[in-house]
């Protein structure tokens, strides 16, 4: 029964991971960016539910437009002003500056937020589904559930929406996107804004399970590359794949190794992924890739 | 006509260029007779991180391979270094021996499947590396003290005379740091590694042994890192997993190497230098703000040098290195 409750707890953490990493991916498949400053994003997010929550008293779980909304014309506007016009620089360089982006946003975090460590405890915290001898909490269904339907979300906006397939035509061959008449910019502005508002609504998801301040960003942009690299660059049910091994990985080595070596086992895991496997469990080979 | 002109004016620039070096290089070799002790103690932290990002310059900026978890050396040469000392009585210059004998042997091992990945998968790797040893150090408790970390002996002697032997050690470093970059560039091994970063299938078709030079390129990289580990452990008398396996110290050394110029000789250290003293002048009047102020500052720097302070420098004060460039934007 420890093993099912082990399961349950692994796909329960893994759906956040997902959410967590999606956003990160879809920069990434799509820019060829690596958004070190993901972290610093997603905690963005999770102090605007803090706030909303602690003033208003507002459901957590109602404030992810909200946070969402706000990361979403950050990331526009961080692209389109900032990251856009730097067209010389190498794929490092970009690197380098989302770095110095993400020092910039942490102390911002820290002067604003302070470096209390913070958490959110909606009424129905201690409440949960009992079967049997399984227990699962209401707030991490909830957290589950809201991880998978973004995810779904977001999968239907690139296959259906007009925008969606040319971010998607964008990520394969962004000259020949042009071509046909994608505003390349204005796709690179948007693909960072969904990204960024991924980010800002998983880190709502992440104030109603874990506590955390703004030096706990770091942490999740590192699950985000394991996730990333796992599923694959760019796929998003690669992103679902990838948070739920994790998630799963972590919480059964936890119980049957001891919990210490639960990064080392895990870093071993995106080695060895990443050697034998570079593409990851679903990933395809983007265009942003092969000119890299 | 026109070209050999503005080479002449070079010429004149370059004497200038030479006096200024060697001007730094006695501002450097008798610093320790004028400095303060405050000023002594940053300039041999930016010695330390020259080095570092010079080792990156090897792999990253000559060979085109982007070794963002290199820091893994940083933390093997300082533990050989702790664990030997405290544990088995070692002399320093033995322990730092085998350190660069640890390293050498983990690049062989790992260098063989992770040089086969290229970009940021190469990056990655190397990074899950770094994490996975650090890891591992942690929970090895029995030789390594785990978290807890390891206390070396203090060194005897008044306080003034360690700092200056610091100094010199971590300068001297440095140095034969460069003078290596210097001569191996002009080698054979130089000319393969580049060839590796300009097109690796074409460097393998001219009959370059590329997976062998992409080692070896990584193995210089690796002694020199483990070096400034060594040192750095005996400086601080302490050291950690969490700080010397640190991702921090090798982004902070990437964003150097960087920021003066991938693949210059100097580019690096004049990186170093650039960021040490931003970064020491935010620590002491912009407390609060001193990350905010770096990020705004590197920041700036990739949107208006994106090829690093050296090219941006040469375009500018050397015609012919302009006129250079011109051509082989016309050529390609």
């Amino acid at each position: 029964m420890l093993f099912l409750q082990v399961l349950v707890n692994g796909l329960l953490s893994g759906g956040l991971y997902a959410s967590v990493a999606i956003g990160f991916s879809v920069i990434w498949g799509v820019m060829n960016l690596i958004n070190l400053a993901h972290g610093s994003m997603v905690i963005l997010g999770a102090y605007i539910t803090y706030y909303l929550n602690a003033s208003t008293g507002i459901d957590p779980f109602l404030t992810i437009p909200v946070s969402g909304a706000v990361l979403f014309v950050f990331g526009y506007l961080v692209q389109k002003y900032l990251i856009g016009h730097v067209i010389e620089a190498s794929v490092l360089m970009m690197l380098i500056l989302t770095f110095g982006l993400d020092m910039f946003l942490m102390n911002m975090n820290l002067r604003m937020f302070t470096a209390d460590i913070r958490s959110i405890t909606p009424v129905y915290a201690g409440l949960g589904i009992q079967l049997g001898s399984l227990r699962i909490p209401y707030t991490r269904l909830g957290v589950f559930f809201f991880a998978l339907t973004l995810t779904l979300a977001l999968y239907l906006f690139m296959k259906h929406t007009k925008l969606g397939n040319a971010i998607k035509a964008t990520s394969f061959d962004s000259d020949a996107a042009g071509l046909v008449g994608v505003n390349v910019r204005q796709v690179y502005a948007l693909t960072f804004g969904i990204g960024s508002c991924l980010a800002g609504m998983a880190g709502s998801l992440i104030s109603v399970m874990y506590s955390f301040s703004p030096i706990h960003g770091a942490g999740f942009a590192m699950k985000s590359f394991v996730v990333v690299l796992l599923g694959g660059l760019g796929s998003i049910p690669g992103a679902i794949a990838g948070g739920l091994i994790l998630g799963l990985a972590e919480n059964l080595a936890s119980v049957f190794l001891e919990a210490s070596y639960k990064d080392f086992i895990s870093f071993v895991l995106l080695v060895a992924i990443l050697v034998v496997r570079p593409r990851g469990i679903f990933g395809k080979q983007f265009y942003a890739d092969l000119k890299a | 006509m026109q070209i050999s002109r503005l080479n002449r004016g070079d010429g004149l620039r370059r004497a200038i260029f030479g006096l200024l070096c060697a001007g730094a290089a006695l501002f450097l070799i008798f610093g320790p007779f004028f400095l303060s002790a405050y000023w002594l103690r940053i300039l041999t932290q930016t010695f330390m991180f020259a080095v570092l990002a010079q080792a990156i310059n090897i792999i990253a900026g000559y060979a085109g391979y982007p070794a963002f978890g290199n820091v893994v050396f940083f933390g093997l040469g300082a533990y050989a270094t702790g664990v030997l000392v405290v544990k088995f009585n070692a002399t320093f210059i033995l322990s730092m021996m085998v350190g660069i004998g640890i390293c050498l042997f983990f690049t062989l091992i790992f260098g063989l499947p992770v040089l086969r990945l290229r970009g940021h998968y190469f990056a990655i790797a190397t990074l899950g590396l770094n994490e996975a040893t650090k890891a591992l150090t942690d929970n090895l408790t029995a030789l390594t003290g785990g978290g807890m970390g390891l206390s070396l002996p203090l060194i005897p002697g008044d306080v003034e005379t360690n700092s200056r032997f610091f100094y010199y050690m971590f300068l001297g470093t440095m140095a034969l740091c460069l003078l290596v970059t210097h001569f191996l560039m002009r080698s054979r091994f130089g000319y393969a590694i580049r060839s590796i970063r300009s097109n690796e299938r074409s460097a393998e078709g001219m009959g370059i042994n590329t997976t062998r030079y992409k080692v070896l390129a990584w193995m210089v990289s690796a002694g020199f890192t483990s070096i400034a580990g060594s040192l750095y452990a005996y400086w601080m008398s302490h050291i950690e997993p969490a700080i010397v396996f640190d991702m921090a110290i090798a982004i902070k050394a990437f964003v150097m190497f960087l920021l003066g110029g991938a693949g210059t000789l100097l580019g690096p250290i004049l990186g170093a230098f650039i960021l040490e003293t931003v970064s020491t002048f935010a620590w002491s009047h912009l407390l609060n703000y001193h990350l905010a102020t770096l990020g705004v500052i590197i920041i700036i720097i990739v949107i208006f040098m994106p090829r690093g302070v050296v090219f941006f420098l040469q375009e500018r004060f050397f015609l012919s290195s302009l006129v250079k460039k011109i051509r082989e934007e016309r050529t390609v």
